[in-house]
């Protein structure tokens, strides 16, 4: 069965169908990224699926239950795990707090325990802190633990906002355009990390994004939207030979020329 | 001069006074039909029973004696409310910001066409003044009293907002509170400096006191009659023209066109070459012209001014914005003029409603009832359209 | 540049032994000046500024307590009894500095604007006022119509248990107002939270009808005080009559023993704010405050933790009002205003939100300008007034300034001013929140 299940899923904004009946499944460890042209519902696509924006039509089942109704703080603990297109990161707390805030779900500990510091609490945080320094480490962040996370440089951001998100050991990653402002050292590098975090955490992974160089290298399935619908899915060859995919990107002139190129 | 007659655009003079009339007349006949259901329903119980002892009256004939002036009371009131409400729901519109400053603004626009008027009082130009000349003054006191409001409203914005725009939404807000505070204290000082008190009451002259009366209705023993103030025509007819007028500037205009572009999308509109901080200031200015006006139409209707005199009109019309849905300006003129009847209604029926337990003392906490009622359930306002927080 | 000056002598000084002389030095100096002038205000002011360099100055935690524990509970005790006035002074400070501690909570780490934080005082106090009072016998008078005879409902000992009930009672009223009111955005809630601080204002002052709870605009009077031993008084009196001067009477006693109860507040709330500050509950706050849609996606239930924070923040103002209530022996409405949940907030954002030092030296300083400041400015106002002289230049007379004008009226001056000027220079606040430095042994976690 698969991990995420989405069917008929409509999202409908004023009278503009944002999302239109869009059905969609992820198996278990699988990379998958969903492309479109701008405006094409990608992001809403997302907000829906974390319970950001309530959808107006169809049924989304994770790991075997339902998320519909669901606020999205329920659906992070139920394993959803996200980062942001503009990277959100709590800026005015040192690097090593985001990542703990990260691990809120999991931790156990009660007021009591915390207002006296029984031991509890305190190997509760002990762990905590080794664990987020391992994160830390594993997606290339130096020794950084007490800065602020504002003073960071972008690229350490989002690795940064990577980390937070896996501190919540998620079964599903998503990543709304990962890449973008990174030069192509950086790139190359981030696209290394999600491959890692597959093939060590054997966690699900859906991006959104942009650069077709990151795109066609990582992803084992491609989906593609425009106008609030799923007009192809499949590999990547595929989809580099998918008419209506070409059609949709070439239709829109010269924003499209880039994306071609891009695509080659 | 032909070419400039057909160049106003004549349907949006009209709509807005359409509106404000069915929202006046619809409220009212509102209110009207729950007080006198409510009298006939209690007429018999002991709360009818009690008035009937007390003062030899039905609680139906009570009401009915007390409904006509109840209306005209709530709708003066209410479009105070509504042309300080404009000034919150046009800055929220522009910034989404609360200008908590607003009611301070109001407060030295009632204080500046009120020294005017004493001043003149005190030279004896008001006691001898033909009727005329006494509406001149009256408009040339409103006009000052304008003209110091949206000034003061231009300047707080620069030298308190300006420098904070972008910060987190909380520090512009705990600014305008600070200026808000800030005001009241000035006025006080600047009060007790220049006149040594600073309860200032507005000085009789003209006929704003007098009533026209259009008839009777004989009920019961008593006469119901039909009459209205003078002061509160003044009130509602300025009242309305200024909104009209506001009207006109925002939906009919090029700065008003400026202006929307401008609360829709902020970076936008200054791509397309507006000169964002110019229209904002433009938009505290426009705020505060209206608040001022109100002001001295006022302390015209209540007489007597203070330096906190801001504070609950303020609320009040803030509450307004919010029930008729922030942001939206015919929204802001239903919700003042709902919130005026709703208060008036509640301040002179409450109290013989439940026997005395509760009365016009409660009046002011009516309006934060409905404010966090309006919150909680429909948060975007009567007219308001259910719109996401921008990410 | 002489900031910078400052900074670097302050480093200089700042090494060995030296900061140990100095702030000892400053302590005695202190006490010193207010021992041989009671009545100066400048002499108070630099034994008050002694937590400062206590503060600020790097010396030994051991050292720290010591003598922070011996300037608050012996030097400014035997100070408060030589004059009362320094006392009610100390005393406001402190109870204004639990306060503020206790919105820095809902304002500072959680990021909540309560423009209505009295409200929960005024539960607290108005419990206590209720219970240890006749008012309970009076439900059925009209105020002022009572007998004076009439029994009180409970013993004045009750007062320690209703420290607890009033926590209690102001939590649940926050979570009560929370849960309706804590979805709406930032801005909104400020505003709702003012209407609720103003609708509790205006039933103490109407609910004396149709029963009497709060005996309406005259307040509510006498209120109990728990017992006060003489064998106390006596042994005070033994060991310090001789730095005093005088034998002290229970009803100093009684005002001492208020201030340490609320010495011991603070104290609470300390330790409460900085253990959650450091724990699940506290970052979850911090994390509310600077990104909500960010903090939901980390699982992190807006609501809850929103209530959490009010209900922490409303309990410890409760156990203010109930101490309130019963250092005072009298409240009326006109203690719970608008104007004082801006004082206390303009405390906080004087002092650094989000910073307990801060909000504490924040507390300070504006009890200090409204009690002191303003007030002696008041004084001095009258003593020109009753003087022959003229202001220079204008050649105005000072006896023909109004009587209106009276310094100590304009709190709401002085709030705005600091409002406005902080939030445009120093939006963190004049000691800034800092976040924790957390040691991790990097061996293990390789």
């Amino acid at each position: 069965m698969a991990l995420l299940e989405m069917n008929n899923i409509t999202k409908v904004f004023g009278g503009l169908k944002a999302i239109s009946d869009v059905t969609f499944s992820l198996e278990k460890g699988r990379i998958v990224s969903i492309i479109g042209p701008n405006g094409a519902g990608k992001t809403t696509f997302f907000n829906t699926l974390t319970g950001i924006y309530k959808p107006d039509g169809g049924t989304i089942t994770f790991n075997g239950k339902s998320l519909v109704g669901l606020r999205p703080d329920q659906i992070a603990a139920r394993g959803i795990a996200r980062t942001f297109q503009n990277i959100r990161l709590f800026p005015d707390m040192s690097v090593i707090e985001n990542i703990l805030v990260g691990m809120h779900i999991h931790l156990k500990q009660s007021p009591l325990q915390t207002l006296f510091r029984l031991p509890g609490f305190k190997k509760e945080e002990a762990d905590a802190e080794k664990k987020a320094v391992r994160l830390m480490r594993y997606v290339g962040l130096k020794r950084v633990e007490n800065e602020l996370a504002k003073n960071l440089p972008y690229g350490a951001q989002r690795r940064l906002e990577i980390a937070r998100a896996l501190a919540a050991d998620p079964l599903l990653l998503l990543l709304d355009e990962p890449a973008a402002g990174m030069n192509p050292q950086e790139t190359e590098d981030i696209i290394r990390l999600f491959r890692n975090i597959k093939a060590d955490m054997g966690i699900t992974i859906l991006l959104i994004e942009h650069d077709m160089r990151v795109v066609m290298n990582i992803s084992e399935d491609i989906c593609v939207m425009d106008y609030g619908e799923k007009i192809a899915e499949g590999t990547p060859q595929e989809i580099r030979a998918n008419t209506r995919v070409i059609e949709a990107y070439l239709g829109r002139g010269a924003v499209a020329g880039q994306h071609e190129e891009k695509m080659r | 001069m032909i070419r400039f007659l057909k160049r106003i655009n004549v349907y949006e003079l009209v709509r807005p006074v359409g509106q404000m009339m069915a929202f006046s007349l619809g409220s009212a006949a509102f209110m009207s039909a729950i007080a006198i259901s409510l009298a006939l329903a209690l007429d018999d119980t002991a709360v009818g029973v009690s008035l009937m002892d007390k003062y030899n009256v039905s609680l139906f004939t009570y009401t009915m004696l007390n409904l006509p002036q109840v209306i005209i009371d709530g709708l003066t009131i209410g479009f105070v409310y509504a042309a300080i409400a404009l000034g919150y729901t046009m800055v929220y519109g522009v910034l989404e910001f609360i200008n908590f400053a607003h009611s301070e603004i109001f407060a030295v626009g009632a204080f500046v066409g009120v020294e005017l008027l004493i001043a003149l009082d005190g030279m004896g130009i008001l006691a001898g003044a033909s009727l005329g000349m006494a509406y001149a003054y009256l408009i040339l006191a409103i006009l000052l009293g304008m003209i110091a409001a949206g000034g003061l409203a231009v300047a707080v914005e620069r030298v308190a907002y300006r420098p904070l725009r972008g910060m987190s939404r909380l520090v512009p807000l705990i600014s305008a509170i600070g200026v808000s505070f800030l005001l009241q204290d000035i006025i006080r000082l600047v009060e007790s400096l220049t006149s040594g008190q600073f309860n200032r009451i507005m000085p009789t002259f003209g006929n704003f006191d007098s009533r026209i009366i259009f008839g009777k209705i004989a009920m019961g023993s008593s006469n119901l009659t039909l009459g209205i103030s003078v002061k509160s025509i003044i009130v509602i007819v300025s009242a309305v023209l200024m909104l009209v007028g506001l009207n006109y500037l925002v939906n009919a205009t090029r700065v008003g066109k400026a202006m929307r572009a401008v609360a829709q999308d902020r970076p936008t509109a200054s791509l397309m070459g507006i000169n964002v901080n110019r229209i904002i200031s433009l938009t505290f200015l426009v705020g505060g012209l209206l608040g001022g006006a109100a002001g001295v139409l006022y302390a015209l209707k209540f007489t007597r001014i203070d330096p906190f005199v801001g504070f609950f009109p303020g609320l009040k019309a803030f509450t307004a914005a919010v029930l008729g849905g922030i942001g939206n300006m015919t929204g802001a003129v239903l919700g003042g003029i709902v919130l005026g009847m709703l208060e008036t209604f509640a301040g002179s029926y409450m109290g013989v409603f439940t026997m005395g337990a509760a009365g016009s003392e409660y009046k002011d906490i009516f309006a934060f009832s409905i404010l966090i009622l309006v919150l909680i359930f429909r948060p975007q306002g009567l007219m308001g359209k259910n719109v996401v927080q921008k990410a | 540049m002489i900031s910078l000056f400052l900074k670097d002598l302050f480093n200089r000084v700042n090494q060995g032994r030296w900061p140990y002389l100095i702030v000892i030095g400053h302590i005695l100096a202190g006490s010193l000046l207010v021992y041989t002038q009671p009545r100066s205000n400048l002499a108070f002011l630099v034994l008050m500024t002694s937590f400062m360099s206590l503060y600020f100055f790097t010396t030994s935690v051991r050292f720290k307590l010591i003598a922070g524990t011996m300037l608050a509970l012996v030097i400014i005790p035997i100070v408060g009894v030589r004059n009362i006035f320094y006392l009610e002074v100390i005393f406001q400070i402190s109870v204004f500095a639990a306060l503020a501690l206790g919105l820095n909570i809902v304002v500072g780490f959680a990021g909540l604007l309560d423009l209505g934080y009295v409200a929960f005082y005024a539960v607290g106090a108005y419990l206590w006022a209720f219970f240890g009072s006749q008012q309970f016998y009076v439900l059925h008078f009209a105020p002022g119509t009572q007998p004076s005879d009439l029994p009180f409902l409970l013993p004045g000992d009750a007062f320690y248990m209703f420290l607890l009930v009033g926590v209690v009672i102001a939590g649940l009223t926050g979570i009560l107002l929370g849960l309706p009111v804590l979805r709406l955005r930032g801005d909104y809630l400020a505003i709702v939270t003012l209407g609720f601080g103003e609708v509790i204002r205006v039933l103490a002052n109407n609910l004396d009808k149709p029963l009497n709870f709060t005996n309406g605009p005259q307040g509510i009077t006498p209120i109990q005080r728990p017992s006060m031993p003489d064998p106390v008084v006596e042994w005070f009196n033994s060991v310090f009559r001789g730095v005093v001067g005088h034998d002290v009477t229970p009803a100093d006693m009684y005002n001492l023993m208020f201030y340490i109860f609320a010495l011991i507040v603070i104290i609470v709330i300390i330790f409460v704010t900085r253990r959650l500050d450091d724990s699940k509950l506290g970052r979850a706050w911090t994390a509310v405050r600077e990104d909500e849609t960010a903090a939901i996606a980390q699982g992190i239930p807006l609501v809850k933790m929103k209530l959490a924070a009010f209900a922490v923040g409303a309990s410890f103002a409760g156990v203010m009002g109930v101490l309130l209530a019963a250092s005072r022996t009298f409240i009326s409405p006109e203690s719970f205003s608008f104007m004082q949940s801006i004082g206390v907030l303009t405390m906080v954002i004087l002092g650094g939100a989000g910073s307990i030092p801060g909000v504490i030296l924040g507390a300070a300083t504006v009890t200090i300008l409204n009690l002191q400041v303003l007030q002696g400015f008041s004084l001095y106002l009258n003593e020109l007034r009753q003087s022959d002289a003229v202001m220079p230049i204008i050649n105005f007379a000072w006896k023909d300034l109004s009587p209106q004008l009276d310094p100590a009226k304009y709190q709401r001056m002085l709030f705005g001013l600091i409002l406005v000027l902080m939030m445009i220079f120093r939006p963190a606040g004049l000691i800034p929140a800092t976040r924790r430095k957390r040691e991790i042994d990097a061996e293990e976690t390789n």
